[in-house]
């Protein structure tokens, strides 16, 4: 496909700090990573910095309070910035936004890259208290998860936009860690994303109030039911279930 | 493409892109037909997030059925391959709730159809629910056996 201009392209409406953890909250199984990523920009009072713009992307914006903006968007407030999708991404489009969103992350010399997500497993609804597992982009960070107690995604396969966060970090050096907890894969799981953020504030010190995500839990499962379907087309798409098979290692 | 990338792919990696493009074309097709909103304000119903798991000796069917009351919940066999899930709110859900001004109409049940894929005996169905999630299992309806010699 030839583009006359940039397939992706990030617009930054207010000045992005440098230096900063940068959070990424995208529809993946569950929808984890957006629903913690969200409750983090309301606890912290984040305001848009940053919006993505493609025509990769559905021509679809959200209206709040009667205004439009851009489903994809980048909301900071001192050293965090959070990326967050309140519509599905389409799948042929994750490739170069994923790509653009590391490149700009290392442009403003992110620390540290947090993907939060779920990882689906059978009988959910049996486990009380989901547990979150961690990769990352190098060997320290490896230990750093190891050293908060947090268990190792030691083999097997990511498939989808946190997949290629990670490749795409490993690749330029950009310090990576993506947390991923035991969830439902296509219904929305408040419980999986108050474990991340749990997690999340181990590793960081940024330690974010989750009793009213648990509280309100069944109010966001019926709010969340459209994005989530949605998002599984797209994630039967990229054939997100190869994260079940096992992987050859002779 | 450049003519050399277009050399070095198989007639196999072709024919694999032809046929996921006709995958995804009927996926389109099929959705333009059966695509809807996920409520109807004349029904107060609400469709709730729904799943069919075939395995090889039952059919599993979840729904997701936040705030609604576990004693309403009814699992009725509509049609000979086809499920009825239904189940009362605990409380009546308005658009507001959703952000949204400019439709009106409130939502007081859950109700959803699903297509059973494959034979099931209907009369040893089990249910559970739990963390707003129901289950049914529906044992499959066995053949004939083929003695292995």
């Amino acid at each position: 496909m030839v583009f006359l201009s940039e397939p992706v392209r990030i617009v930054e409406r207010k000045p992005v700090p440098n230096n900063a953890t940068m959070l990424n909250g995208l529809p993946d199984v569950g929808l984890v990573g957006l629903i913690a990523t969200s409750h983090m920009i309301t606890q912290l009072k984040m305001g848009e910095v940053a919006y993505v713009d493609s025509e990769l992307l559905p021509p679809v914006v959200v209206l709040h309070e009667g205004l439009p903006y851009a489903p994809l968007r980048i909301f900071g407030n001192g050293g965090l910035v959070a990326t967050l999708s309140e519509a599905a991404i389409p799948a042929k489009a994750v490739q170069p936004i994923m790509k653009k969103l590391v490149e700009w992350g290392q442009s403003k010399r992110v620390k540290l890259m947090v993907s939060m997500g779920g990882m689906p497993v059978q009988d959910r609804q049996d486990i009380a208290e989901p547990k979150v597992y961690g990769a990352a982009s190098n060997q320290a960070l490896l230990k750093t998860l190891s050293d908060k107690g947090i268990e190792i995604l030691s083999g097997g396969f990511m498939v989808g936009p946190y997949a290629l966060i990670m490749r795409y970090c490993a690749e330029r050096n950009v310090p990576a860690i993506a947390l991923l907890a035991q969830s439902f894969y296509n219904y929305p799981d408040p419980e999986a994303a108050a474990a991340t953020i749990r997690e999340f504030g181990k590793i960081t010190g940024m330690q974010v109030d989750v009793s009213k995500l648990v509280e309100s839990g069944e109010d966001i499962r019926l709010k969340a039911r459209d994005v989530m379907k949605r998002t599984e087309q797209e994630l039967n798409r990229m054939k997100k279930t190869q994260e079940y098979d096992l992987p050859l290692y002779v | 493409m450049s003519e050399t990338r277009r050399k070095r792919r198989s007639l196999f990696d072709l024919i694999s892109d032809y046929v996921e493009d006709f995958e995804n074309l009927s996926e389109e097709m099929e959705r333009a037909f059966t695509e809807r909103p996920s409520w109807d304000t004349r029904s107060c119903c609400i469709e709730p997030l729904c799943s069919v798991f075939v395995a090889a000796d039952e059919v599993v069917v979840t729904a997701d059925l936040p705030n609604s009351n576990p004693d309403t919940i009814k699992v009725e066999q509509v049609s000979e391959d086809t499920l009825e899930i239904r189940a009362e709110m605990k409380r009546k859900v308005r658009f507001e709730e959703f952000g949204i001004t400019h439709r009106k109409g409130e939502f007081s049940f859950f109700r959803c159809q699903t297509h059973i894929p494959v034979a099931v005996d209907i009369k040893r169905m089990k249910t559970q629910f739990k963390r707003g999630i129901l289950e049914v299992r529906l044992p499959r309806k066995r053949g004939y056996r083929v003695k292995v010699e």
